[in-house]
């Protein structure tokens, strides 16, 4: 990771206020586990790449396991009321649907997203055994009236046939990507795709090192989830295990955030830079107003920078209405949500950290 | 900020004695290998210089024209004849650095593919700043955002495009050396797949370049003269070559490096260059796939033909 967050945090220590210094730290850790997850690649239904990363950040103490689903769970903590934070494991992409004569691969979107930012992109094909690199195809031609939607999109890996794609290990069900980095902007801010949702699994996993067992008063299950980008099924199984034993659920995913020019302005205001965010209603869930408002008190007492919010989108922790489970999605702001630009400020995901910190110890 | 950045960084601001040398003790084994590495370095029209810096620095004896372009002549007297490929791609500059610290753009001039400014839209750039290449991405509208709401399906333009480099003010974008007219291209990320195929923005233009670069290293005119040129500017006025012809002609024979659609390598006379250039002209197509692409893809078998004929072409051959 960031050289320059090391030697920020070395001279900070060195003679700067203690404070200033503890936060350089936690944002290089930040930086350094939301880089590990974001570079691991997960298609909803592939995901074991980034649950086997989670696992290997966890902290030695830390009991995962892994249910029929896929989803990690870690419990912390006895007695009731349960909590249960969740966050996804899967980013989106695509599957082969089929793999034709010629050697190319039609391909079936998994998650939403404009097909256009993947036409004529490199690409990596995740057969479960190895990966495989291969392009998606531009359009054969513009035409005279031209459209930014791209045809049905497809991917080649170079095969001349459909034998020669299949003795690549190519087969119908294997994912499909684009190659992906994690890149530093400027100040503390970050790029990279799937964002959406490593830094919830990153808030996560720091929150659970730092947290400070001897506090708790009850469970708190910390969950990853599977194949949230195509319909929360991973959630599902894991709100159906539980039944009415939660008490609480704490999605903990993206806020999409319209902090950019071209982005409609009437919601989604929250910027970034300004802290972690209360996903207070989104197009799945109504956070209750109560609960909002104490956990607000409880970051102003932590002196952790909240914002609130309402945005579009489903999130995790709706899965569990139907147990009566009181969902407040907590969240940070991005930007270009869905993209291979993703945008989000390391500040916020340290927010994010502490805030699933402070909610697992005190509230 | 990771290490291949960094790499990269002082990998295009070359021109330093340091830096050539390190670049001559790196030379690529292969016309393949060299491929790769001058696909990797930004080049937007009328701002070749880093390319042009690291041609110069693999290339004993050539030197920059008036034009900017990088030119070797072996052999002296007649015949001359000159061989040419090109270093510039497409691209853009920036045009304006808003109070909020995002920059607005202006396509520079000069040809470009059909959807070449949708390239942009979601993507990663490389701007060619001051102080070094600084990482940003151009914005797309988020899909949850828009969702249920008229989408405008008309071709994204540079118009539409804001370039977000992590800035909050227009003083932390001029801080990391950006100004009006920062030229910057695509993130340039090589990518090899199936057996022996690069894909990259220009992959075609860059092996040519690298396949006569590497003939050029090795291969003398048996009789008279012979230029090699890595010419600035063709997509714009021709600027390059047109200065290599008035300055180091006149030719008897000229060659320009191109791309096609054809397989292998294949060899068109052309008329209008040749006027162009007052001599007996033609295109050498080296075929690529997906042309125009950010995944314009090469066979680098191909590569390594083409820098067998061309140095066949030096030393004599017809």
């Amino acid at each position: 990771v960031s050289a320059r967050l090391v030697l920020t945090a070395a001279l900070l220590t060195a003679g700067a206020p203690a404070r200033l210094a503890a936060q350089a730290i936690e944002l290089a850790e930040v930086e350094r586990t939301l880089e590990t997850l974001a570079e691991a690649y997960g298609v909803s239904g592939m995901e074991g790449p980034v649950r086997d990363e989670v696992r290997r950040l966890l902290p030695p103490w830390a009991k995962a396991e892994t249910d029929t689903a896929g989803n990690l769970w870690v419990r912390v903590g006895s007695g009731g009321p349960v909590v249960v934070f969740v966050a996804h494991l899967d980013e989106i992409g695509f599957r082969v649907s089929a793999v034709r004569d010629d050697g190319t691969l039609e391909l079936e979107r998994l998650g939403g997203f404009f097909p256009s930012i993947f036409e004529g992109r490199a690409a990596l094909v995740h057969t479960g055994a190895a990966v495989v690199p291969g392009v998606i195809l531009p359009r054969d031609s513009v035409g005279d009236t031209p459209r930014r939607s791209p045809p049905p999109l497809r991917a080649d890996v170079g095969a001349g046939s459909r034998a020669d794609a299949l003795a690549r290990g190519v087969r119908v069900g294997s994912t499909v990507t684009m190659p992906k980095e994690y890149t530093r902007l400027a100040g503390t801010r970050a790029t990279g795709r799937s964002f959406d949702d490593r830094v919830g699994s990153a808030a996560l996993l720091v929150a659970l090192r730092h947290l400070d067992r001897s506090r708790l008063r009850h469970e708190v299950i910390f969950l990853w989830s599977v194949r949230e980008e195509v319909g929360l099924e991973g959630a599902e199984v894991a709100a159906r295990a539980l039944g009415t034993t939660a008490a609480r659920v704490h999605a903990v995913d993206t806020f999409v955030s319209a902090d950019a020019p071209f982005e409609l302005q009437a919601f989604g205001s929250a910027p970034l830079g300004a802290g972690a965010v209360i996903r207070a209603v989104d197009n799945s869930a109504i956070a209750p107003v109560p609960l909002v408002d104490s956990l607000r008190a409880l970051a102003a007492s932590r002196g952790i920078p909240l914002q609130l919010g309402a945005t579009s989108g489903g999130n995790d922790g709706s899965a569990f209405a139907p147990w009566g489970v009181p969902d407040v999605p907590i969240a940070w702001p991005l930007r270009y949500a869905h993209s291979p630009a993703e945008v989000a400020d390391l500040a916020d995901v340290t927010a994010l950290a502490r805030l699933v910190r402070a909610i697992a110890e005190d509230w | 900020m990771r290490l291949a950045p960094i790499l990269a960084m002082t990998l295009f601001t070359g021109g330093t004695a340091h830096a050539r040398a390190a670049h001559a003790q790196a030379a690529p084994a292969t016309a393949a290998q060299l491929a790769v590495r001058l696909a990797a370095i930004p080049a937007p029209v009328g701002y070749e210089s880093r390319l042009a810096d690291t041609v110069l620095a693999l290339l004993p004896g050539a030197r920059r024209d008036r034009a900017g372009s990088v030119v070797l002549t072996a052999g002296t007297g007649t015949p001359r004849r000159l061989i040419a490929c090109r270093l510039d791609e497409p691209g853009w500059v920036v045009g304006g650095i808003r109070s909020d610290g995002y920059l607005t753009l202006r396509r520079l001039p000069g040809l470009a593919p059909p959807l070449f400014d949708q390239q942009l839209e979601g993507h990663r750039v490389s701007l060619l700043g001051e102080r070094g290449v600084v990482p940003g991405v151009v914005g797309v509208r988020s899909v949850h955002l828009t969702r249920g709401r008229r989408v405008d399906d008309s071709p994204y333009t540079a118009d539409d495009a804001f370039v977000d480099v992590g800035a909050r003010t227009e003083a932390e974008a001029r801080g990391l050396g950006l100004r009006e007219t920062t030229p910057l291209t695509l993130e340039k990320r090589p990518h090899r797949y199936g057996d022996s195929l690069l894909a990259a923005p220009v992959a075609g233009a860059r092996a040519g370049c690298a396949a006569l670069l590497r003939a050029a290293a090795g291969a003398r005119p048996a009789r008279g003269s012979v230029t090699a040129a890595f010419v600035v500017e063709q997509g714009l006025s021709g600027r390059g070559i047109l200065t290599a012809v008035n300055a180091g002609g006149p030719f008897e024979e000229v060659v320009v490096l191109d791309t096609g659609r054809e397989a292998g390598v294949t060899v068109a006379p052309d008329s209008t260059l040749g006027r162009s250039v007052r001599a007996p002209a033609a295109r050498w197509r080296l075929r690529v796939r997906y042309a125009g692409t950010p995944v314009e893809t090469v066979h680098l078998g191909a590569v390594a033909a083409l820098e067998r004929r061309i140095a066949e072409w030096i030393r004599g051959a017809r």
